[in-house]
């Protein structure tokens, strides 16, 4: 009988399975627990920084008229001028019952309105200027399969003013500012449709090409963004007398391909007056191991990685598990009225500049260096991070010898004129770091 | 007869089914192949583990094969056990208690003639489970951190061939041969910036060892032993696969998959025991073992953990009525023992010491040797202190010894 007691009792603890959960607070021998798999953090890898420059920016279909200049304490004088064609939806003047009534018709005024579209960058305390001028020459390119403008496109137009004006920027509760244009022109072109010797688009943009507005006054202080919506308004009515019946000829941007700013910069005795061409670049140790974005007049910031390769040695067997760039804006090159942009752009490039793509994440998002903004006494949290896992570790194994290089744009790059100042790695301070997280198994 | 032959089988298929099971968890489990098992027969355990001068006569004694030159002839005997261990883990800060049933053994052995016998048994060697969740450690010269969690599974058994051979009535000599086989699963994930990386390996180990035994009976009251064992390698081999995730990057990178590769081999060092044992007025018994291992002299490497020299000590007293008695409660056996070793990892300069106490009875079953050993230890293992953990345990092993005279005496039926 207790034979059978025997055999259940054994049965019973030797099946009995581990009831308890080890919730495995308990550890001992960190020393031992990194033998087999040493975690490292490299961030002794050489990273060069330079500054190139893109000559040319497509700045047409952009959908923002650029106006105004101001002298950066950094980068030199930007200035934008923007270049666009009008048209209208028809070129007749109001149809009427009868061609007699036509005949009465007589013009009134034309003025250019310019709608504020919030963009600004500089001090917008300082009145601004600008000056309206007929062009000379088509909106179009002279080159076959070329239908872009560039930021340093440019046109001819008559030196004569059709009209100026002097406004104090109010860029976020702007009102349109408004443009008198010289009753002259405005009449000429009233009497081309009255007398429908315009009838066409051909007929008219023959005839009228388009206009640039320029930024005038050398004192000017800021770069304001207007709407491509903005437009040329002609008021004409019925007789001389009957002044109250006012009818309005509009004509608009209607192919935003057909507008485009002109951004120059003029780097004369700055910093970046050495900038070579755009295959080339200007090692941030020959400008005070600082180097420039500046979007609008294509400033932009190259990274090298020269000795990735050599990461290779670093244990037998190991894998890059992670690796940021952080990079970080030079102190006092940034403020209220010069601020620091939220994200910038990441490109993969060659040794000549040519962009390959943007720097993607394995599921095929583009990858953003992102501003992190937490504020501590000394801004020494401020900086960009990219993360670079994939980038490193593929840099690292490639079996050619190319190199890759990382390019950093400011996002409106071809609409507007932010700049950034960035520390290289002797910039005390304002570091670049690059943090390779590696793992050996 | 059948039903006895049943049982044999029911006990047998138990403890290998058990044997699969996964093992007890102890955060010392992470050094070399894991914590160590003691798997004593009969017996031992209430008495400290000591008995290296016992002979296998009413058990079989796994401390000294020698010991099987004594075994009496027309005996076959069998001994299977179990432990159940609930140990509390405590260090500075944190309490916490875990139970734990595990299969201690299986084991026969055959006398082959008057002087001498064989004996085959089946044990777990060591035990590699253990559990890390969120452990935070220091990045290699930086001031980061990074975030490991690791489970590990397995361990290692170790199946022994023994032989005794008796010369005359006072010496005999032994030899065993212990075949250390099994394997041992580490999953790892290491939580490093914005990357996830899981390092799964599974390493498998095998090697041999010899151990030579003698035991001398000065007297029919006095017996000495001695048993040593060689020094030997176990083979590592390991196949293992990484692969990491990164979220900044949403990328997943197969970094090797099942990717054989030889290990460091794990080396066991040359060990010695010497023991006592001292009948008094025929029903007290006392035992005394003293053990040594080298472990300083083997190379080991340092996957391993550091290793020292290992001392252990070990005193058992057994009290049992004189065998002529026939009650049944005059013929349980009742003993005591302590054990006290000084371990031979270093932890963070410090040694991982184990003491226990142990209390146990052997209750007879029928009228022959057959006994069912109960016994329980209370022991320490290690200390609190910065980087250890205390292990309390409180120990209940029971062995079944039955003795082959049951199957002889039912033939006379």
């Amino acid at each position: 009988m207790y034979r059978l007691f025997i055999v259940l009792f054994f049965g019973i603890i030797l099946t009995s399975c581990n009831s308890d959960i080890d919730a495995g607070e308990f550890v001992v021998g960190s020393d031992n627990l990194s033998v087999n798999n040493k975690v490292i953090l490299i961030d002794t890898a050489t990273v060069e920084v330079s500054t190139i420059n893109f000559d040319s920016l497509v700045t047409s279909g952009q959908s923002r008229i650029l106006l105004g200049n101001y002298d950066d304490p950094i980068f030199g004088k930007v200035s934008s001028d923007s270049y666009f064609q009008l048209s209208s939806s028809s070129y007749n003047l109001q149809t009427t019952s009868s061609d007699t009534e036509g005949a009465n018709y007589v013009f009134d005024s034309i003025r250019m309105v310019l709608l504020p579209d919030k963009y600004y960058y500089g001090d917008t305390t300082q009145v601004q200027s600008i000056s309206i001028h007929r062009l000379l020459q088509k909106v179009k390119q002279n080159a076959e399969n070329e239908e872009n403008f560039y930021n340093n496109s440019s046109l001819s137009y008559d030196a004569v003013s059709l009209g100026s004006t002097s406004f104090r920027p109010k860029p976020l509760k702007q009102d349109s500012v408004f443009v008198k244009i010289d009753d002259v022109f405005g009449n000429a072109l009233f009497q081309k449709l009255k007398k429908r010797e315009i009838t066409t688009q051909d007929e008219f943009l023959e005839y009228f090409k388009g206009l640039v507005i320029r930024s005038t006054s050398a004192n000017t202080t800021s770069i304001l963004g207007f709407r491509t919506t903005s437009l040329l308004q002609l008021y004409y009515s019925k007789s001389v007398t009957d002044s109250k019946t006012s009818i309005l000829k509009e004509f608009t941007i209607d192919d935003i391909s057909k507008q485009f700013n002109r951004i120059s910069l003029d780097r004369t005795g700055t910093i970046v007056k050495d900038l070579p061409g755009t295959t080339g670049r200007l090692s941030s140790n020959l400008t005070e191991n600082k180097s420039f974005i500046q979007s609008g007049t294509g400033l932009a910031c190259r990274i090298d990685f020269p000795s990735i390769k050599e990461l290779k040695y670093i244990t037998e067997k190991g894998a890059i598990v992670d690796a940021q760039l952080i990079i970080r804006p030079v102190k006092d090159t940034y403020s209220k009225r010069y601020p620091l942009v939220d994200s910038l752009n990441i490109y993969v490039a060659d040794q000549l500049n040519r962009i390959g793509s943007t720097l993607k994440s394995a599921s095929g998002n583009s990858i953003y260096a992102i501003l992190n903004k937490s504020n501590d006494e000394f801004d020494e949290n401020i900086g960009y991070s990219i993360p670079l896992g994939t980038f490193i570790q593929n840099e690292m194994t490639k079996q050619s010898d190319s190199k890759s290089a990382l390019i950093l744009t400011i996002p409106t790059i071809s609409k507007g004129v932010e700049r950034l100042v960035l520390g290289n790695q002797k910039n005390s301070g304002n570091k670049v770091q690059l943090k390779i997280y590696y793992i050996s198994y | 007869m059948k039903s006895k032959i049943a049982l044999i089988f029911f006990l047998i298929s138990v403890s290998f089914s058990s044997f699969s099971q996964s093992l007890s968890s102890s955060p010392y489990s992470i050094y070399g192949l894991g914590s160590l098992y003691d798997s004593d027969f009969g017996s031992l355990p209430a008495i400290g583990s000591s008995g290296v001068a016992l002979p296998s006569n009413r058990f079989i004694n796994n401390l000294n094969p020698a010991s099987l030159g004594f075994t009496y002839q027309n005996h076959f005997l069998f001994d299977v056990g179990g432990t159940g261990i609930q140990t509390s883990y405590q260090d500075v800060s944190r309490k916490e208690s875990r139970n734990n049933v595990q299969f201690s053994h299986i084991a026969f052995a055959f006398p082959l003639n008057t002087k001498s016998a064989f004996s085959v048994a089946l044990k777990p060697y060591s035990s590699a489970g253990f559990k890390i969740s969120d452990y935070k450690l220091p990045i290699q010269d930086s001031n980061e951190e990074y975030t490991l969690s690791a489970t590990g599974t397995g361990g290692l058994n170790n199946f022994d061939i023994s032989y005794g051979y008796r010369i005359g009535k006072k010496l005999s000599l032994g030899l065993s041969t212990s075949v250390l086989f099994g394997s041992t699963k580490d999953a790892r994930e290491y939580v490093i910036s914005n990357s996830v990386t899981t390092i799964d390996k599974e390493s498998s180990y095998n090697g041999l060892r010899l151990d030579l035994g003698g035991q001398f009976k000065v007297d029919s009251t006095f017996t000495i032993g001695v048993n040593l064992k060689s020094p030997a390698k176990i083979n590592a081999t390991k196949v293992q696969s990484v692969m990491t995730y990164n979220s900044g990057l949403e990328a997943t990178n197969t970094i090797e998959t099942d990717a054989h590769s030889d290990v460091d081999d794990y080396f066991m060092p040359f060990e010695f025991a010497v023991g006592i044992n001292k009948q008094f007025k025929n029903n007290l018994s006392v035992t005394m073992d003293y053990e040594k291992a080298f472990w300083e002299s083997v190379n080991q490497a340092d996957m391993y953990g550091n290793y020292l020299n290992q001392d252990k000590f070990k005193l058992g007293f057994t009290y049992r009525k004189e065998d002529k008695l026939r009650s049944y409660f005059d013929r349980i056996q009742f003993s005591t023992g302590l054990n006290y070793d000084t371990g031979f990892l270093e932890i963070d300069n410090k040694r991982i010491e184990n003491k226990a106490i142990s209390f146990g009875v052997s209750l007879p079953i029928e009228n022959t040797f057959s006994m069912l050993n109960i016994s329980y230890s209370y022991g320490q293992r290690a200390r609190i202190s910065n980087g250890l953990i205390k292990e309390n345990y409180h120990k209940i092993s029971l062995n079944l010894s039955l003795d082959g005279i049951w199957f002889v005496k039912r033939k006379f039926e």
